[in-house]
């Protein structure tokens, strides 16, 4: 019976309950879009960063990878420290490198990373052949549209060039074998990858050495022991676990979490506040017919039940609709954030995660509840007589 | 002759009701006592703010005195809490106001049934009571109506048989014909001498003559307190 | 990057340590060094304070003293980063970083009458191995991040307006309705539409204008909270939130607008239906 009461009610007043719903529904898509923004960076970094099974990585002292050119010296030495470690399965020695592509009287400039092909973590092949030759190179399709090239082509690659002279130095012909998806690439970067070797042989200056290593653990192992172990083994690099990497990012980014917070608690506070107003008018038109449930003895509790579930109804039917909408909006702003310059293509700043869902949900139905309790139990609580005789005269 | 002296159905004693209007302090009711009898049919009586609805307010537990005692079936009503006093409301006491107060979101049947549903008397045998209540007030067949579609004698009917949902001791009416025309009046009159022949209690606040002259007896109030007629 | 280099020594090393022992009489006397707040907060380091400074981690480098700690300026781009910072002597920086007799760039003041462009032709005409840009277009360029941030802030603004009109006019309509039995007993009275209408309407352009200094009040305030919390979290005099009379003024016409369109909507909404149905009848 109350059910049916506080849905008649509601069916009552349509245009109002429309409204109410709508201004739930928008409250509800910006607290789901301001969850998702919360969590969803580190949820999509996270994922990124273990899509290929590396663990740990290890950057030159006091830096991220791939934040400065500063490169580790002692490659093999490196490799023959970590493999003492009966945890550590698989090490990928990774050199980064500017390159140009000179085609003509073009130079297009790239990034290139100089990989093993059978440990790296880098890319995905999208087509064509992996770099399992010295003179093979993989390229993303931004540079391949850049330079007009496909797979096949010859390019001529240099990495040094002297502004002063305007010679290029660590020329080599290179002959593309494969399309490929850099996975922590920007949208806007053009990018290749070839053997290290390679790369060693064209870039002098860096024999033996590496900008970064990414570390694969045995199954089962304690990554963060692994880590700990490699920091005391190797006091001139920097050993970052995911855990690390993402609190460092989270740092970083920490301005969009707590925009997410306090923009959050404000379109939870004004969703309370509207179905609060609605519940408050809804009753005080009511105060009669209130006054006349008391007096044929329905209990306060009951009468109170009643209008909360109005506020309830309304959350919900509006948090159900925030969801759709706030899904839309989420993706706008994605669209946004992810022109961050250098940001991987993979980073999402909004991921949608059902947990993410339910926590919006029901914090909107929480809300609506205490919502809708104070003025429900005011009006239920006045004095009977009072309110008939206020009705009367009214 | 002798016979046992049954206790009075509803019993008032020094019964004072103060209120605040205002800055004001109105003394409503100024020490009232008196009884009704088990199968009375009573009409208040007594000009505007007489007092007549604060005692009625009173005897039908909606209010509480400021002093004195308010004793309903032996059971002393006028320090209830509010949860006893609803419970006793509900299984008790049927109320009939002038302006019916039916609930507009409701049909008539599901209106007579609402005490019933709090009473938590189960749906099936709810629903039956509720046709016969509404036959015995003469709408058995506009049960599925909502009470905007019906007349002003038919929705007082309904509040009737409401009141009458879970077999009250008391039956108490304020201004039940105020908001009516004289012929439907007079339907309501008719439906109360009815009612207080089967057997109900039955205490009315009027300004109505041909209501108070159909009561059995009649109470004259004057500013809060029971005056000679 | 050679800051990197710069920045992984100094932190490696103590203030108590020396590096590699001066030669000749001239480099007997270590030169200074300026580094930012942020350094010298993070380093314990204070003036005068003696360090070494090296290109990499566990070389001997130079031995310096701290001449003067810099408060950085407001640059977004950097905000975050966490960079530390080191000004050194050009010549010193190049000998510890083995870059030999090169710079990365050249910064140039011209004089208030110069020609900008054609100065800046003038020079890529006669440049070998550099190119000249005027400033301001690097400015623009390197600060693609802040201008992400703020399309960001935009697109949220513009959601925070759409929603804020939501919710006005929902509870702008809700408190007209509450009105109802007043609007009908005044039309029962025999005041007019109009009347009422504009009744209605100028108390919720007093209740739009009431809300609307409220709310300026309230945003100023949150303004001061938002910049001392940023400031002090990224040790940064950047402002994060500036309160402009032009914001002001679209905030204000714009909740004035809504409020007394939804004080309209709801009016006429009322004004319309006969006023016996308004009290129920």
């Amino acid at each position: 019976m109350r059910a049916a009461l506080a849905q008649a009610s509601l069916i009552r007043h349509r245009a109002r309950t429309v409204l109410a719903v709508l201004g739930v529904a928008v409250a509800a898509a910006m607290l789901l879009d301001m969850v998702m923004l919360a969590t969803g960076m580190r949820e999509s970094f996270r994922e990124l960063l273990l899509s290929r099974g590396f663990e740990i990585r290890l950057a030159p002292k006091g830096t991220l990878p791939f934040d400065t050119d500063a490169t580790i010296p002692g490659v093999s030495a490196i490799i023959a420290t970590l493999r003492k470690n009966p945890d550590v399965r698989e090490i990928s020695p990774v050199l980064g490198a500017s390159i140009h592509v000179l085609a003509g009287n073009r130079d297009v400039s790239g990034s290139a990373l100089g990989i093993d092909p059978s440990v790296q973590g880098d890319y995905e092949l999208l087509s064509g052949r992996d770099v399992t030759t010295p003179d093979a190179l993989v390229a993303n399709d931004h540079l391949l549209r850049q330079l007009g090239a496909r797979v096949g082509d010859t390019l001529n690659i240099a990495t040094g060039y002297d502004p002063q002279t305007r010679t290029y130095s660590g020329q080599r012909k290179l002959v593309v074998t494969g399309r490929v998806k850099f996975i922590y690439g920007a949208s806007d970067q053009s990018s290749a990858a070839m053997r290290r070797e390679t790369l060693v042989g064209m870039n002098g200056q860096s024999r033996d050495r590496a900008s970064l290593f990414m570390v694969r653990v045995r199954s089962g192992a304690d990554a963060e022991q692994v880590r700990d172990w490699i920091d005391k083994q190797l006091p001139n690099v920097t050993a970052i676990s995911i855990a690390t990497a993402i609190a460092q990012v989270d740092e970083r980014l920490s301005y969009f979490r707590q925009l997410a917070l306090i923009l959050g608690a404000v379109s939870l506070f004004v969703g309370f506040l509207l179905v609060t107003t609605l519940v408050t008018v809804s009753v005080n038109e009511r105060a009669g017919e209130i006054a006349v449930m008391r007096a044929i003895g329905v209990s306060r509790s009951h009468v109170v039940e009643q209008i909360v579930l109005e506020g309830v109804a309304i959350s919900f039917a509006g948090a159900v609709l925030g969801l759709a909408l706030g899904l839309v909006t989420a993706r706008y702003l994605n669209t946004i954030l992810s022109a961050f310059p250098g940001l991987p293509m993979a980073i999402d700043f909004f991921l949608f995660q059902p947990r993410a869902a339910w926590s919006a949900l029901g914090l909107l139905i929480v809300s609506g509840i205490g919502a809708g309790i104070y003025p429900a139990w005011r009006a239920a609580s006045l004095p009977i007589a009072e309110s008939l005789r206020r009705e009367a005269i009214a | 002759m002798s016979a046992a002296i049954e206790s009075p159905l509803v019993s008032l004693r020094e019964v004072r009701r103060d209120y605040a209007l205002g800055a004001e302090r109105v003394h409503a009711l100024q020490g009232v006592t008196l009884d009704v009898e088990r199968g009375d049919y009573v009409a208040i009586v007594g000009p505007s703010g007489c007092g007549k609805s604060t005692l009625l307010n009173l005897i039908g537990v909606i209010d509480q005195p400021t002093s004195g005692t308010v004793a309903i079936a032996g059971k002393r009503v006028d320090a209830m809490s509010d949860r006893e006093a609803t419970q006793f409301r509900l299984r008790n006491i049927g109320f009939v106001f002038q302006r019916f107060y039916l609930m507009p979101i409701l049909s008539a049947l599901e209106n007579v049934a609402l005490p019933m549903a709090e009473a938590k008397v189960p749906k099936a045998e709810r629903i039956q009571r509720a046709t016969e209540l509404l036959n015995y007030v003469g709408l058995g067949n506009r049960g599925r109506h909502r009470p905007s579609e019906l007349s002003g004698g038919e929705q007082q009917r309904v509040a009737i048989a409401r009141a009458l949902a879970n077999g009250p001791t008391l039956l108490l009416a304020d201004e039940p014909t105020g908001e009516l025309d004289a012929r439907t009046g007079t339907e309501i009159i008719s439906l109360f001498q009815r009612l207080n022949k089967d057997g109900t209690t039955l205490v009315v606040v009027t300004h109505d003559e041909d209501l108070a002259s159909a009561a059995g007896r009649k109470i004259h109030m004057r500013d809060g307190r029971v005056v000679d007629p | 990057m050679l800051l990197a280099f710069l920045l992984a020594s100094l932190l490696a090393q103590d203030s108590s340590s020396v590096g590699r022992p001066p030669t000749t009489a001239v480099e007997r006397q270590p030169r200074t060094i300026a580094i930012d707040d942020a350094l010298a907060e993070r380093a314990h380091l204070k003036v005068g304070d003696r360090v070494s400074i090296s290109a990499g981690a566990g070389t001997v480098g130079d031995t310096v003293i701290v001449g003067a700690i810099v408060r950085r300026g407001a640059d977004p781009s950097e905000v975050a980063r966490g960079d530390l910072r080191v000004w050194m002597h050009l010549d010193q920086l190049q000998a510890v970083a083995g870059y030999g007799d090169r710079v990365d760039r050249f910064a140039i003041a011209a004089t208030p009458a110069a020609d900008i462009p054609q100065l800046i032709d003038r020079v890529n005409g006669i440049a070998f191995g550099f190119k000249a840009y005027r400033s301001r277009d690097i400015a623009v360029e390197t600060s693609r991040t802040f201008q992400v941030v703020s399309r960001f802030h935009r697109a949220i603004g513009i959601i925070t307006i759409v929603a804020s009109s939501v919710f006005l006019l929902c509870i702008m309509v809700l408190k007209v309705e509450e009105r109802r039995r007043d609007i009908a007993a005044l039309r029962l009275m025999g005041i007019s539409r109009a009347t009422v209408m504009r009744a209605v309407i100028i108390e919720a352009a007093v209740v739009a204008v009431l809300g609307s200094a409220l709310g300026v009040a309230i945003g100023w305030a949150i303004s001061l909270v938002v910049n001392w919390h940023y400031q002090a979290l990224y040790q940064t005099p950047l402002a994060f939130s500036i309160v402009t009379p032009p914001t002001v003024a679209f905030a204000v016409s714009l909740s004035l607008v809504l409020g007394i369109a939804a004080g309209v909507m709801a009016s006429l909404r009322l004004v319309r239906t006969p006023p016996l149905a308004l009290f129920g009848r």
